[in-house]
């Protein structure tokens, strides 16, 4: 299950959402639970391809809590509403931790570490060490929580350290950003005033825009793109 | 500039892999901008042009969150094709970088597109039908057509970016570019993107930019 559960996102489609994957997840289970009866085999293959949705990460708690209860014969109106009521949370916990803060602030090291002179081997290998070291605790704490505590997992979940290393990630992430952002300046290679100032006017428009800033810049390159193409042409 | 056939396919499979793991599978994050576009640069035999590539989509893409069903461009294949056009092109066309730069951005938008058909796809291939029993067995097909349809997807949405970009980068490179704009261009708007990821962390953690940007200024004083 740990090792299906890479690809539980494999069959992501707009009526079940990761439904079909969570099934592929539990398929080794249910066949063992449900040995020699292969009508109660597909039923319950049948059930739980239907709408679920978690965080990819955390989608091993689900799976480790529902392989539990299958397996003491729990009845299915149950175990339905035991994942209606985790799959909220364990999306909105693993978005906040992962995608809000832990990998930018991975990627913000990798970047700064770049930009800093380390060569790319050695920032990439920081990039994914560290990223993927809460990846892969996710994985396998979630599925080892929900095989251990079945439907009282919700209190694991709460008294995981994912707010704490949120946190801390948050505070490295800023940290990082400020780095990275005026290397990114540096790399500009272009000495004077007038450059040092439209580099802290970049950095305030970024703060201040937030991620739009992306689409001002993408106009702006190409802008810049057509009038150097034109210019150069004329001239 | 187009690549040889060969390292065309060898890049196709590369984003193809890569688009798998920016979702379907793994979600290691090889997928990265700046991992994906250095191991392009490696399979083209400018790992250098790759890098610099990568940097700036990096920079660029960091602030994306791929959240549920969320619309979000797609990096990788969009990387993979930059990277490998540009690393034919590096030495000979100034404006190259910035082309490549820009494409790669529009055609992350494209990846991202192509990967809402494949989830519509899905539909029709990756779920049982209403009351519809289906064996374990089955299911796995079913869950590993999916599979298979998104790295064919990642594939051909590389090669076709190659193609595209590779195609008009030899064009690009009979018109003499006013060069001395393109690399500050690119550093301050990559600088605008890295300190907008400032937001994801909250902006009452300004004073640790501040901190970060100072050690900024001392790495740069040091260099």
């Amino acid at each position: 299950m740990l090792l299906r559960s890479f690809a539980v996102q494999g069959s992501w489609n707009y009526r079940t959402l990761i439904g079909t994957g969570m099934a592929f997840v539990l398929a080794p289970a249910l066949r063992h639970v449900h040995a020699g009866d292969a009508e109660r085999l597909r039923a319950a293959v049948a059930r739980h391809a239907e709408l679920f949705n978690a965080h990819p990460y955390l989608a091993t708690v689900a799976a480790g809590a529902i392989a539990r209860l299958e397996a003491e014969g729990a009845p299915p109106e149950l175990v339905g509403r035991f994942k209606n009521a985790l799959r909220g949370s364990l999306g909105s916990m693993g978005d906040r931790l992962v995608w809000l803060t832990w990998r930018p602030a991975c990627a913000l090291l990798m970047v700064a570490l770049l930009l800093g002179g380390a060569p790319w081997g050695v920032a990439v290998a920081a990039f994914l060490v560290s990223y993927n070291a809460l990846h892969l605790w996710m994985r396998v704490w979630g599925l080892n929580a929900g095989l251990r505590d079945g439907l009282q997992v919700a209190r694991a979940l709460r008294e995981a350290p994912f707010e704490r290393l949120g946190d801390w990630a948050g505070s490295a992430g800023a940290f990082l950003a400020g780095l990275a952002a005026v290397l990114a300046v540096g790399w500009g290679e272009t000495p004077g005033l007038p450059y040092t100032a439209l580099g802290a006017a970049a950095l305030a428009a970024g703060v201040l825009l937030g991620p739009r800033v992306r689409i001002v810049a993408g106009i702006g390159l190409a802008a810049l793109l057509i009038a150097g193409v034109v210019l150069a042409s004329n001239s | 500039m187009v690549p040889d056939v060969p390292i065309l396919l060898l890049l196709g499979l590369l984003g193809g892999v890569l688009a798998l793991d920016g979702t379907s599978f793994g979600q290691f994050m090889l997928s990265r901008p700046l991992i994906a576009a250095g191991l392009a640069g490696i399979v083209t035999g400018s790992p250098h042009a790759g890098i610099v590539i990568g940097v700036l989509l990096e920079a660029l893409q960091l602030a994306v969150l791929p959240v549920g069903a969320a619309r979000y461009p797609e990096a990788a294949p969009a990387a993979v094709a930059a990277a490998g056009a540009y690393a034919g092109a590096a030495v000979d066309v100034p404006v190259a970088l910035m082309a490549a730069v820009v494409f790669s951005m529009a055609w992350g938008r494209v990846g991202g597109t192509t990967v809402e058909w494949l989830r519509r796809t899905n539909v029709g291939i990756a779920v049982p039908g209403d009351g519809q029993r289906v064996s374990p067995g089955d299911l796995e097909r079913m869950h590993l057509k999916a599979l298979g349809l998104d790295f064919v997807r990642g594939a051909v949405v590389t090669i076709t970016g190659l193609l595209v970009l590779g195609t008009l980068l030899e064009t690009l490179g009979w018109i003499p570019f006013q060069e001395h704009w393109t690399r500050p261009a690119l550093a301050l708007s990559a600088a605008g993107a890295l300190a907008s990821s400032l937001r994801l962390f909250g902006r009452r953690r300004l004073p640790l930019f501040f901190a970060g940007a100072a050690a900024g200024l001392a790495v740069l004083w040091l260099k």
